[in-house]
């Protein structure tokens, strides 16, 4: 069965050529959900540019007709991100997956969108770190996440990935240096240093257009390019691991030991979190199992530089224990520790520890927040998720020093039972509304998410939101319907 | 949102909805992918993906996302639908990839989308209607006689093997009509290292094109047929020298559902299958076989997705060639559980030869690269597809079969 208008689909066909553009149910229907309960909706087209200028015309056209884009890498968002809402054009970018430039001296790199994690970090691997011919070490590493392979890593990075140089220098969004992009009115604008050289190496000391189009869900323009810092790969690696009889207890450790910001990651799991799969639906924990296992990843130049690291690890804990805080040693798997220090990895993360066998649903209340609220937070969500029959498989991971973390709960739930989802969504939705007034803020958030986040929003900020999209996308084309502002 | 089985007429998809409805469309299927101290391998695996874009053709995530569209009564059936289904290699690449429960259940998930597009009034590439009207009474997908089945067989050698033996050459289809001289040299192989062994008249298909384009009913006859075989003829064991034949004798006469059919047609118990490469290791590790002479190329091996990935056989043929005196195997860069399809299976070859050739000619480029002179596998299946692909593209490479290379130059000692 076939969607749409004729008079579109043949202008999209001249466009991009036919064998790029659909508007056939069966070529439609993947597009129409992903993991989450988000409500399945049809797109009416699905177009797969594959040139910048492809892309300008479609959005003159869009914008035009009044026709939603939706932006589409692989719909592995977590947040029903690329559900199109309204219907319209699904623009799957995954033709355009060149790596355009590594620099090796400069440190950066320039991709495209359709460039998944696969395919980048393979690159990155075979690139050493040099300088005017002299290399120095082997390998480029970029904020590595557990996502499915065919993730892409611009979609990740500018709607605020995580991956596991975190700890070290931030989440993925901040690892940014320069983008392309296409407004939804078709013009096209480079920001950050590529607006005035072939060098995509740095935003600063420019105003930070890029704000425009980060973390904004597809909602004011398709990047186009991207460029991003990329790490040298330290070759030695080790995780140190300790667990704890509560949340309190393994915030008062990780707060301590990032204050020294001397690791990559330092991330806690709930006992639930680290049942593989998640127990569905929620089982207690046994009594004498402890309440959180933490992992922080170190790494060095040396052996010596982990030896250091190692030390003060250490004595972190023993002040900790010495202070009473209820701090158990354990060993941590090998598997996943080959996984924490092969990154990326598809041992530590990916669907069989999340999903394997629930029936098809997967979502979180994913957030950012204060370190300080994470005990708090962990408590109130617990109780929300085991009245819903859910475990509470939560993690907190700590960003750059002292700022803020994750603080997230991976939810399977079964897509067959109505009771199921309804019970996951409440769940999390309530936990959201918990986390708020914390100073919680959910990233990828889907559209119940974005609803809680308006409600209790500065009306200055609602003010300013709504109007720089007004100015980027006068018709509202872009991603209609997940910020909730219009 | 819940996905309710609100369609009830899906009946074989219906019974595997328990599996399906596992799937957390993650996307793990729409690439290759490995990483760590000793590996860095990046690359597109699903054929049907490489060449049709769109979400609904990369990997399993489309096809189960398209089960359940029209298992929830979301979208109905069309040509559009068909074309997604039949357009699938089965090469299990996307099976490979895949983590979560519905993993083992992925093939057989397609194979039953294709048993219920038959059902519909979709459009089945006219070409697999073709040979499907005759198979049931031609027992081979090539709509030859029945009585030509043995012409390959010169017929002093065929009055020289006895009826009874323990082992049968099950010759498949394709050597039987498209690739005689493989059949040829595998039965010389045999003599040579002296194999208790006969080749039988009345061997049908081994029903891996129907099985494989969803045509269960069909099926039903030709593994019962082929079942009786070994008793009739004393045998113990079927030997087969076709991938394709490996797996259905192998998996679908043996094992039960997800691996095979045996829920659908009973259990083959009590015989062995084996592949040629199988008893050529075997007597190698046993110090049977001598070599009289060498193979001086240099030479890359296509896996056969049907030995590779649905079979696990990886190291077999390996050990095999680098036993070969002179030869130096070299690998492309997609191999083994990587291996990328030569285009050929799940039909895809009788319904759509041009792709089916495209695909064939995107592997031999992967070979060329590599540096090799020739390229070799262990089904006539993909060497059909990939020799065809070799010639059309002028390629310099030479395509021999592994019994080819093998059997000039080995007797048992
Ligand atoms: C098992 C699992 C584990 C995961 N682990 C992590 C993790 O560790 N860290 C993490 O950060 N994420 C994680 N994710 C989430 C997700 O995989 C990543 O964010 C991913 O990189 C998104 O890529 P995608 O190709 O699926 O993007 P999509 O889902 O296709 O797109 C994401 C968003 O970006 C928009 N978008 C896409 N392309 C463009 C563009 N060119 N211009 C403007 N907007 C665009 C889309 O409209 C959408 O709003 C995980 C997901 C799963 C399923
Ligand atoms: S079996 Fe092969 S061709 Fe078919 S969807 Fe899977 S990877 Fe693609
Ligand atoms: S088939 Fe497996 S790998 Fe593919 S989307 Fe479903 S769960 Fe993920």
């Amino acid at each position: 069965m076939a969607r749409g208008n004729n008079e579109i689909l043949a202008t999209l066909e001249q466009i991009v050529g036919p064998e790029y553009v659909s508007n056939e149910e069966a070529d439609l229907q993947p597009y129409t959900w992903d993991m989450t309960w988000a409500e399945p909706r049809m797109p009416d087209y699905v177009v797969m540019p594959k040139t910048v200028t492809e892309i300008q015309r479609v959005l003159r056209l869009a914008n035009h007709r009044k026709i939603p884009v939706v932006p589409y890498c692989n719909g592995t968002n977590i947040g029903g991100l690329c559900v199109p809402e309204e219907g319209g054009i699904i623009m799957d970018l995954k033709k355009m997956d060149r790596i355009l430039k590594i620099d090796p001296e400069t440190c950066y790199a320039v991709i495209e969108p359709g460039v998944s994690h696969a395919a980048f970090s393979a690159a990155l691997k075979a690139t050493n770190p040099q300088w005017k011919g002299e290399e120095f070490s082997k390998g480029f590493e970029f904020g590595w996440g557990v996502h499915p392979a065919s993730a892409s890593v611009l979609a990740m990075a500018i709607n605020h990935g995580i991956g596991h140089l975190n700890g070290r220098i931030g989440v993925n969004s901040q690892l940014l240096s320069s983008m392309e992009v296409v407004l939804p009115t078709g013009e096209v604008a480079k920001i950050g240093s590529c607006a005035y050289s072939d060098s995509w190496h740095s935003f600063l000391p420019l105003p930070r257009m890029d704000g425009l189009f980060t973390g904004w869900l597809g909602t004011t323009g398709i990047v186009t390019k991207l460029g991003v810092w990329i790490f040298p790969i330290r070759p030695y690696r080790d995780v140190l691991s300790v667990a704890a009889a509560s949340a309190e207890d393994i915030t008062k450790y990780m707060v301590r030991w990032r204050h020294y910001s001397l690791c990559d990651e330092v991330t806690a799991v709930s006992w639930w979190l680290a049942q593989i799969p998640i127990t569905f639906p929620y089982s207690p924990k046994p009594a004498d199992e402890p309440e959180f296992f933490s992992y922080t990843v170190i790494s060095g130049w040396s052996e010596e530089e982990l030896a250091y690291k190692r030390k003060i690890w250490e004595e972190v804990v023993a002040k900790e224990k010495a202070k009473g805080t209820k701090l158990i040693d354990f060993e941590y798997p090998p598997e996943a520790k080959r996984g924490r220090t092969e990154l990326p990895s598809r041992i530590v993360g990916s669907t069989k520890n999340y999903s394997k066998s629930c029936g098809g649903g997967i979502a979180w209340p994913g957030t950012f927040a204060p370190c300080k609220s994470w005990p708090i937070l962990y408590e109130k969500w617990k109780e929300i998720y085991i009245r819903h029959g859910l475990s509470p498989a939560t993690r907190f991971t700590d960003y750059q020093g002292a700022h803020y973390g994750m603080l997230r709960c991976m939810t399977p739930f079964n897509k067959r039972d109505p009771a199921s989802v309804q019970a996951a969504r409440d769940a999390m939705v309530e936990c959201v509304r918990a986390g708020l007034p914390e100073g919680m803020l959910p990233y990828k958030p889907p559209v119940e998410y974005q609803n809680e986040l308006n409600a209790v929003a500065d009306a200055g900020y609602m003010y300013l939101m709504a109007k720089i999209k007004d100015m980027l996308d006068p018709n509202n084309i872009m991603n209609p319907g997940k910020l909730g502002i219009r | 949102m819940s996905h309710l089985l609100n369609n009830k007429e899906l009946k074989e998809l219906g019974k595997i909805y328990d599996w399906v409805s596992m799937c957390t469309h993650c996307g793990n299927c729409k690439y290759g992918y490995e990483y760590g101290s000793n590996s860095n391998f990046a690359a597109m695996l699903c054929v049907q993906g490489d060449k049709f874009n769109f979400d609904s053709y990369r990997g399993s995530r489309g096809k189960v996302s398209l089960a359940r569209s029209l298992l929830h009564n979301r979208i109905g059936w069309s040509d559009k639908v068909a074309h997604v289904l039949f357009t699938c290699t089965s090469c299990g690449a996307c099976q490979q990839m895949c983590e979560t429960d519905i993993k083992p259940w992925i093939l057989r998930m397609f194979e039953a989308l294709r048993y219920e597009a038959w059902k519909q009034n979709v459009a089945i590439p006219e070409n697999i209607k073709a040979w499907s009207s005759t198979i049931g009474t031609l027992y081979n997908p090539y709509k030859e006689p029945h009585e030509k089945r043995l012409d390959w067989l010169p017929s002093d050698v065929r009055s020289s093997l006895p009826r009874k033996a323990e082992y049968i050459y099950f010759a498949g289809c394709t050597a039987s009509y498209r690739r005689k001289q493989l059949a040829r040299a595998t039965v010389s192989l045999l003599q040579k290292l002296k194999v208790d062994f006969t080749v039988v008249e009345d061997e049908w298909c081994c029903a891996s094109p129907l099985l494989r384009t969803g045509q269960y009913d069909l099926a039903a006859k030709f593994v019962e047929h082929n079942k009786t075989l070994p008793e009739k003829y004393g045998a113990s064991a079927f030997i087969t020298t076709c991938a394709g034949c490996y797996r259905t004798l192998g998996r679908d006469y043996m094992m039960d559902a997800p691996e095979g059919y045996a829920d659908k047609y009973g259990k083959m118990t009590g015989v062995k299958v084996l592949h040629t490469t199988h008893l050529i290791e075997e007597m190698l590790n046993k110090g049977e076989i001598e070599f009289t002479g060498s193979f001086n190329k240099k030479v890359t091996y296509h896996d056969p997705c049907h030995l590779g990935r649905h079979a696990e056989v990886y190291e077999t043929p390996r050990n095999v060639l680098k036993a070969v005196p002179g030869l130096e195997l070299v690998e492309m860069y997609r191999n083994k559980k990587f291996s990328f399809c030569c285009g050929a299976g799940g039909g895809v070859r009788g319904g759509f030869a041009d792709y089916s050739l495209e695909t064939a000619g995107k592997r031999v480029k992967e070979a060329e690269a590599t540096g090799a002179e020739l390229v070799t596998s262990a089904c006539p299946f993909c060497y059909t597809n990939l020799a065809d692909a070799i010639e059309l593209s002028k390629s310099p490479l030479k395509m021999e079969d592994i019994v080819e290379i093998i059997e000039p130059i080995v007797r048992k000692k």
